[in-house]
């Protein structure tokens, strides 16, 4: 494998050195370019208290290419689908090198404090959000307490 | 006093000449390297791979990593920091085959972006008719 660009080094240095509130994020030793990611539920939002697992992969045109996350842990979310992918324009079209995994990791978080319905990935999920918010919140809350638990 | 060298090291620093030397201690904005230090693409720092420097916008890159970054089609030309369409100083000595693919990249973008201007103004004027 070819040798680990500087950027990603200092990058990974970085979010073990003084990592996101909220967020851990750990390169695989086998794979220095997976990493694996627990993200806390934002408070006041419906994944309060919920610990999520995503996985993060830097592809190997990374940072022409955004990195690939996913959320590992199911959540009910209206921007994100069954398999965890999320739908976010700065993992897509709006991607740029000015931006690093720690920016893309708080972009998620702050996906989760405010999901967007009108722009959905998940379309049943936004359905349900759009049709009753309230009743939608409740389920996200339950799946979180049900799936999104702590790991003893 | 008698001196034997055990052993020698030859040290050589590298330093770009510019007129304004706070360039040389900013990073690139794509690798994060010092722009003392190379582009992950080279070995060695040197005119295979001055700095490019932005005319537009005040950014500054290594002419590999902007070359790289304008390559694909989702940076639609842009510069990466600050998203305006990325023009460069052309101040060089010697032009090499990396700046004219620069060069031609920009132009790329910028036929593109025209063109999406043309077609914008097409389906406006089919509405306008489809009111008729
Ligand atoms: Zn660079
Ligand atoms: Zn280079
Ligand atoms: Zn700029």
């Amino acid at each position: 494998m070819a040798a680990l660009p500087k950027r990603i080094i200092k990058e990974t240095e970085r979010l073990i050195s003084d990592p996101v509130p909220g967020i851990t994020a750990y390169p695989d030793e086998a794979n220095l370019r997976a990493f694996t990611v627990t993200m806390n539920g934002p408070d006041s939002s419906p994944y309060e208290k919920g610990i999520f697992d995503l996985e993060l992969y830097l592809p190997d045109d990374y940072p022409m290419c955004p990195p690939k996350v996913r959320f590992l842990t199911k959540i009910y979310h209206p921007n994100i689908d069954k398999l965890g992918r999320i739908c976010l324009d700065v993992l897509k079209d709006n991607w740029s090198p000015a931006l690093q995994i720690r920016t893309i990791l708080l972009s998620i978080q702050a996906l989760l404090a405010s999901p967007n319905p009108d722009d959905p990935l998940a379309n049943d999920v936004a359905d349900d959000w759009k049709k009753d918010e309230p009743k939608a919140i409740e389920v996200a809350k339950e799946w979180t307490a049900k799936y999104a638990k702590a790991k003893e | 006093m008698k001196v034997e060298i055990v052993d020698w090291q030859a040290v050589a620093s590298w330093h770009w000449d510019l007129k304004d030397d706070s360039i040389t201690d900013e990073l690139c904005g794509i690798c994060r390297v010092a722009f003392d230090g190379t582009c992950p693409n080279c070995k060695y720092p040197g005119n295979e791979c001055p700095l490019i420097l932005g005319a537009g916008c005040q950014h500054n890159f290594h002419l590999h990593c902007i070359l790289q970054w304008l390559e694909q089609d989702t940076s639609k030309g842009l510069c990466p920091m600050c998203r305006q369409v990325f023009e460069f100083r052309k101040d060089f000595n010697t032009v090499t085959k990396d700046i004219n693919s620069l060069l031609m990249l920009i132009d790329g973008h910028k036929s593109m972006r025209d063109r999406e201007v043309d077609e914008e103004f097409d389906s406006f004027d089919d509405d306008l008719r489809m009111n008729d």
